[in-house]
């Protein structure tokens, strides 16, 4: 099993440097759009990438520290992270050197080499706080292949007449015998490695947490009296927010049936607020680590790949996202399934919709946490996807279709996997 | 919870109006804002509120965000205070790919309410019990009329006999009941928080939708109460004036229905080798798109044949997990199980399915026009254009009419499918090379798959509209 891992290069841009940087990104999104970029996919550890120009104008709130206009690049990617960033430099090299000329640092054209160029983007790379992952395991390659599997399966069974008195276990073999005829499927053959939920971990996190209801209750009580109380009501609706910038944020929606999401926001001014991020976001890997492994995150069934990032010495976050379907079924989908934690980590953010004990108010506030996502929420400038036309469902549905294939199954199972098609 | 004020309210939100043999929707642009703000004062009082009598005739109308503006409610901050659906209206780049109008359907070829045509500034819906009634209830509404407005386009709809449509099903079956309104819950979880439809009113999140404000002075503020949530002006300290409330959102489409183009290629699935069509195989497909019968039977109560045909069926009392959890009597991919989920999202237990659809309704306010013409596998050729004129109220025209058009009937991944779209209004004219686009409908073993799904159902024209209070429009009359 080969496992995907986060990466998230910040980098600063050159002063005047910011227009052509804007419009060398833009070259290469318009290029996406209409289906006519070609370098990305040369990059085979890649799943998902993308830039987004992070300057003060990007943060709706008063920064916690100064900040200069700086370049986001991010990935989710196969392997090794060596591996990765030599396929970068290599494949992308157009890219790369493009767009961090436009970035402090960066060797000059004498000096790049591949070492140098990797170099940079390490010496630039910062720490992930929390990675979700909708489908562990899964390689770019398996995605591709496991779609070829499933979809010569589809065609084969809706070629063929069946006869209805044929069982399912019958079917199922026939399938088989198609599929082991044919040498491109001979990876099949082996079953694809799974995630588990690992209760073991789950369990020792549980018994953490039951030591810790003490502490918990007294943290709560404490912010509620000394933070959430003196929080102010947050007025700010959708309508509200400027025109210019949601239109800037939706005319790069709705391309295909994925979406991304980029946001940034505050961390609250005070120790207690970072820590309890800090102790959500330790809770949020627990969870992503070891519950969150069959493609849900807090029951959102519709995220491929997610990620928080602390970074400006822990004052500011930023969070990424991939998912399936539309922005307002995306954040609905946030307020219906799982409130309660974007509500214990964003409560810690400034000018986040007010709370109670970090359960009630916050996500659930919906009109007030509509407008704070949109308006916390940055344009992101190139983003790439190279399996856009899968939902995460059908990426995990293609894995099971792929081990229950050589498996022995009876007619009760045969007739589930059947209905996978 | 707050009861409703229903005399504020117009009525056509409650009411379908069916004994209204006749409806004619004149779509009009403001000539001159003097003369239109005293025909609306003068008018104001003959709108069809919710406690009304009903006798012959109906008044209820609205106005688009454009309309708005030429009356002279032009102050920036106040229209910025309605929602961005309703100022941008249906036609924008965005909005086009949410509700897939494409090709046919782009709103350069519509004709009323897209970029080529006239500025269409407010709907004035009067209905009657013919259609003499109706035009006679026109007429003596128009003193004044003339020097305030020209007509634009004229949509004459009528309710079809027994609620059908034109491809031939019962309709309007399954409609959320507005909590408050006293009318009785009609079916399983239907009834709805008034703040879903009604702006004013806490919604299903038990939160005020947003509504918009009266943020800088303009005409008559005694005709306006305060806002529910208590927004502020800072400088002043007072409470906004709430523009929105008793207000609602009503989402306006006319769809060309190709009645013959529909049943030919249902029936061309059911030739056999002598090229021979079967039209009760036909029928069933059809009903499996549908999600239920000609007769509006349900699939999940009678998944193989109709109950009735010639009876009708108002059965809307069923759930999808415990009698069909695998769709094999309705489709996961039917017309009504995408655009009303019920109790069946796979993640989540019957009672959270059931509160997320709470979150995701409209109430549907459709005609049909066109001739009187009622499709079957049998009978498929109208004569001219046949269509529907599909409306809808809500309070948050992104979170439900086009939550539903998009996420739920667009979407070809909806639940776990791949390339499923909504049979009948989700299927694109020309979709992107290598797209898919077809109907999978659960067996015991193999899925019968409809493939090369085609579209039938064209729009012709389309706006959003605010249907205010009546006091609001009393309040516009003075501005």
């Amino acid at each position: 099993m080969i496992k995907q891992h986060p990466l998230t290069i910040l980098s600063p841009v050159k002063k005047g440097k910011e227009e052509i940087l804007d419009k060398r990104l833009s070259i290469i999104r318009e290029n996406l759009q209409q289906g006519t970029e070609t370098e990305f996919k040369k990059v085979s550890t890649l799943h998902y990438g993308r830039f987004v120009i992070l300057s003060r104008d990007s943060f709706r709130d008063e920064p916690a520290v100064p900040v200069g206009t700086r370049l986001i690049f991010s990935t989710n990617f196969d392997g090794g992270k060596d591996n990765h960033l030599t396929e970068l430099v290599t494949q992308l090299t157009k890219y790369i050197d493009e767009i961090y000329e436009c970035c402090e640092g960066y060797p000059e054209p004498g000096a790049r080499t591949v070492e140098s160029r990797k170099n940079y983007l390490n010496k630039y790379s910062i720490k992930t706080s929390a990675f979700f992952n909708g489908a562990p395991g899964r390689s770019v390659q398996q995605i591709h292949q496991e779609k070829g599997l499933r979809d010569h399966i589809w065609n084969y069974i809706t070629r063929n007449k069946w006869n209805g008195s044929t069982s399912a276990v019958e079917i199922h073999k026939a399938i088989r015998n198609e599929i082991a005829s044919r040498p491109e499927f001979a990876w099949a053959k082996q079953k694809a490695g799974v995630q588990g939920i690992k209760w073991l971990n789950i369990i020792g996190y549980g018994l953490l947490l039951l030591a810790a209801i003490p502490l918990i209750i007294i943290g709560a009580v404490y912010l509620f009296l000394f933070h959430e109380l003196w929080n102010k009501k947050q007025t700010l609706t959708l309508s509200q927010l400027d025109d210019k910038k949601v239109n800037k944020l939706k005319e790069v929606e709705d391309l295909f049936p994925q979406n991304q999401f980029t946001q940034v926001a505050v961390l609250k001014p005070n120790f207690i607020r970072r820590l309890n991020f800090q102790i959500w976001m330790l809770r949020t890997r627990v969870l992503a680590n070891n519950v969150f492994v069959h493609g849900k995150l807090l029951n959102i069934p519709t995220i491929h790949f997610a990620r928080w990032v602390l970074f400006d010495k822990n004052r500011h976050v930023l969070f990424f996202s991939n998912f399936d379907g539309n922005w307002q079924q995306y954040l609905g989908d946030f307020i219906d399934q799982s409130g309660w934690g974007l509500t214990g980590i964003f409560s810690n953010t400034v000018n986040f919709p007010k709370t109670k004990f970090m359960i009630t108010g916050g996500a659930y506030d919906e009109e007030h946490f509509l407008a704070w996502s949109r308006s916390t929420q940055v344009p992101t400038q190139v983003w790439y996807c190279p399996y856009p036309q899968l939902s995460i469902k059908n990426i995990n549905n293609n894995t099971k279709i792929r081990n229950e294939l050589y498996m022995d199954l009876d007619e009760k199972h045969a007739k589930i996997f059947l209905k996978r098609f | 919870m707050a009861s409703l004020e229903l005399s504020e309210i117009q009525a056509y939100l409650f009411k379908d109006y069916k004994e209204m043999g006749s409806s004619k929707f004149y779509l009009l642009q403001v000539k001159n804002a003097t003369a239109a703000k005293q025909f609306l004062a003068s008018v104001a009082d003959s709108i069809t509120h919710a406690n009304a009598v009903i006798n012959e005739t109906c008044l209820n109308i609205g106005f688009t965000s454009g309309g708005l503006i030429a009356l002279g409610y032009n102050n920036e901050e106040n229209m910025h205070s309605f929602s961005r659906e309703f100022r941008e209206g249906m036609v924008s780049p965005h909005r086009q790919r949410l509700l897939g109008d494409f090709d046919s359907s782009d709103p350069s070829k519509w004709q009323w309410g897209g970029p080529a045509n006239e500025r269409v500034d407010m709907i004035f819906m009067v209905f009657g019990k013919n259609e003499s009634i109706a035009e006679n209830y026109f007429q003596s509404l128009k003193q004044k009329f003339d020097s305030a407005f020209t007509v634009v386009h004229i949509l004459d709809g009528k309710p079809l006999p027994n609620n059908r449509e034109h491809f031939g099903f019962r309709e309007g079956i399954s409609q959320p009941v507005i909590k408050g309104s006293g009318v009785t819950p009609a079916g399983h979880n239907n009834d709805i928080n008034p703040g879903e439809f009604v702006m004013g009113y806490r919604n299903e999140y038990d939160v005020y939708p947003d509504a918009p404000l009266l943020k800088a002075p303009q005409g008559n503020p005694e005709l306006l109460t305060d806002n529910p949530d208590a927004y502020e002006n800072e400088s002043t300290g007072k409470p906004f004036k709430d523009i929105g409330r008793n207000g609602t959102y009503f989402v306006l489409r006319q769809l060309e229905q190709n009645v013959n183009g529909y049943w030919s290629f249902i029936k061309k699935q059911t030739m056999d080798e002598h090229g021979n069509t079967n039209n009760e195989e036909a029928t069933k497909i059809a009903a499996k798109m549908m999600g239920r019968w000609p007769s509006g039977a349900p699939l999940v109560r009678h998944p193989d044949k109709d109950p009735g045909p010639g009876v009708d069926s108002d059965d809307n009392s069923f759930s999808y997990i415990k009698t069909d959890k695998d769709g094999e009597k309705c489709p996961f991919g039917s017309h009504t199980r995408r655009t009303n989920p019920r109790d069946h999202f796979e993640e989540s237990t019957p009672g959270v399915s059931l509160k997320l659809t709470r979150r995701h309704r409209i109430m549907r306010r459709v005609r049909s026009y066109g001739e009187d013409f009622i499709g079957s596998a049998e009978n498929h050729k109208p004569n001219g254009e046949v269509g529907l004129l599909f409306g809808c109220f809500n309070a948050n025209i992104s979170k439900q009419f086009e939550f539903i058009q998009y996420t739920w009937a667009n979407s070809p991944k909806f639940k776990k499918l791949y390339d499923d779209p909504d049979p009948f209004i989700g299927v694109r004219e020309c979709p992107a090379a290598g797209v898919k686009q077809n109907f999978t409908i659960p067996q015991k073993t193999v899925n019968k798959v409809i493939p090369d799904l085609q579209s039938f159902v064209t729009v012709k024209g389309g706006a959003y509209f605010f249907f205010p209070s009546v006091s609001v429009v009393k309040f516009l009359g003075t501005i």
